[in-house]
């Protein structure tokens, strides 16, 4: 780390001071925070000085409105929430940049709904989604995973909602076909 | 939680090797394990995190924004433009205070004398343009240096501080055209000569100084004021048969007005360049 005193409070603390204007709350929570968004979006963009703008972006976001988390959940998965809709919107000013993320490290992980419309219960679930193809691994990691609207997840992956519900149809297919 | 990420399924999550399951599994418990993530520090290069942080915190330990800052950003202003308008001489509390003193001034006098309206009709074009050139240019905004230095065209910057100023002045006389006495649709009579005069100083502004180009503007609007309330009282044009008689506030004048803010807009839609660098209108 950086030599400074580990902060013991947890992040709703954090937040807490963030809101009575507490500077110091605010670097623990961005030392604890950042690193992992820092990795989680450049899984999902490949320029970095974009995923670094977006990174300021939410902890900014952070600092200014504290109060908007509303004590719902995890505090990583609000900072999550913020992170992706600020890349989505500037990608959305950016086409250019759309990530060089279907290599071989694409992701998905259904959503607990996602395993009961498959009808999963046992199986190899991780050797049948590292089986799908990467565009339909990302419709699905988009949408269950990081929790984007078909039409986020379309803006995300520069193809129409349409396709994104057509491929997220055909991974639930594969999936249960595979699993069954 | 009974599954943790290993230390090293973490270093093969930040150096993207784990396959798409297991990378997705780490991802997902991240969200909810404080443990985990704290295994991860070192993972990004501290010098990057330290690059991005310096931006955070040059707001984070920047001043905290004031009242009117606050209220800009509460109605959707995105930060730098507010922080430039809260800068904005004429946007100052103590401006409208001013402001509201003299339409106070002006109402209580329509309701005490029989020219008493015509004040209040003289007066409340007129702050608008007082805001105008209270707004912008050396020796008025104690910030103008930055602003010329700034990459924000000088011309945006007027425009958005004429659009504050604008708002904020028509509000306070609408609310207090709310206290006149009874004039039908006169008490309105006061919102196109605004929009006018407040878009020709505009517009003469890109020749000469704002204040120059404001107090122009506002001796000619009470130049003409007079002169058409005079015109009338005297029966050179038409009885006198309201308590103001000035043409300007006939539907005739107010259609002019509305021609002058038009041709106006289109003047500084033409040489909206002539505000960068130099104030006095010459090219740099």
């Amino acid at each position: 780390m950086n030599g400074t005193r580990t902060d013991e409070r947890g992040d709703a603390e954090l937040l807490d001071a963030v809101a009575d204007g507490d500077g110091e709350a605010m670097r623990a929570l961005y030392e604890r925070h950042a690193p992992w968004l820092v990795l989680r979006l450049s899984r999902r963009c490949a320029d970095p000085a974009l995923v670094d703008e977006v990174v300021q972006d939410t902890f900014l976001a952070v600092w200014r409105r504290p109060r908007a988390w509303h004590g719902r959940g995890e505090v990583a998965a609000w900072l999550w929430g913020i992170g992706i809709r600020r890349l989505l919107d500037q990608l959305r000013r950016r086409p250019a940049t759309v990530l060089g993320l279907l290599d071989r490290a694409g992701r998905a992980e259904p959503s607990a709904e996602e395993l009961v419309l498959v009808g999963v219960e046992h199986g190899d679930l991780a050797g049948a989604l590292n089986r799908l193809s990467p565009e339909l691994r990302a419709v699905l990691q988009a949408t269950a995973l990081d929790g984007l609207t078909t039409r986020e997840a379309g803006r995300l992956l520069g193809i129409p909602p349409g396709t994104v519900k057509t491929r997220l149809m055909r991974a639930r297919a594969q999936l249960r076909e595979e699993l069954a | 939680m009974t599954w943790h990420a290993d230390p090293g399924q973490l270093a093969g999550y930040s150096r993207s090797a784990l396959d798409p399951a297991q990378a997705t599994s780490v991802e997902a418990h991240l969200l909810a394990c404080p443990a985990c993530r704290a295994g991860l520090t070192g993972a990004v290069p501290r010098e990057r995190l330290d690059r991005i942080w310096d931006r955070v915190a040059e707001v984070v330990d920047g001043p905290p924004p004031g009242p009117v800052e606050r209220l800009l950003t509460w109605l959707g202003i995105p930060g730098h433009a507010a922080r430039l308008l809260a800068t904005t001489p004429s946007l100052h509390l103590s401006w409208f205070a001013a402001v509201a003193v003299a339409l106070g001034f002006a109402v209580v006098a329509a309701h005490g004398s029989e020219g008493g309206p015509l004040l209040f009709l003289l007066l409340a074009p007129l702050l608008p343009v007082a805001g105008i050139a209270a707004a912008y240019g050396p020796g008025i905004d104690p910030t103008h240096e930055l602003a010329v230095a700034a990459p924000m065209s000088g011309f945006r910057l007027l425009l958005l501080r004429a659009a504050a100023v604008l708002a904020g002045t028509t509000a306070l006389a609408a609310a207090a055209a709310l206290a006149l006495p009874p004039l039908g649709w006169l008490a309105a009579a006061w919102l196109l000569p605004a929009l006018g005069l407040t878009l020709a100083s505009l517009a003469l502004a890109t020749v000469m100084h704002p204040t120059a180009a404001a107090g122009a503007v506002a001796g000619g609007w009470v130049g003409a004021v007079l002169a058409t309330q005079w015109a009338a009282v005297r029966h050179l044009h038409h009885p006198l048969d309201g308590p103001v008689g000035s043409v300007l506030f006939d539907p005739v004048g107010q259609l002019a007005f509305l021609a002058v803010a038009a041709l106006a807009a289109l003047l500084i839609a033409r040489r909206h360049d002539r505000f960068d660098y130099d104030q006095t209108g010459r090219q740099p």
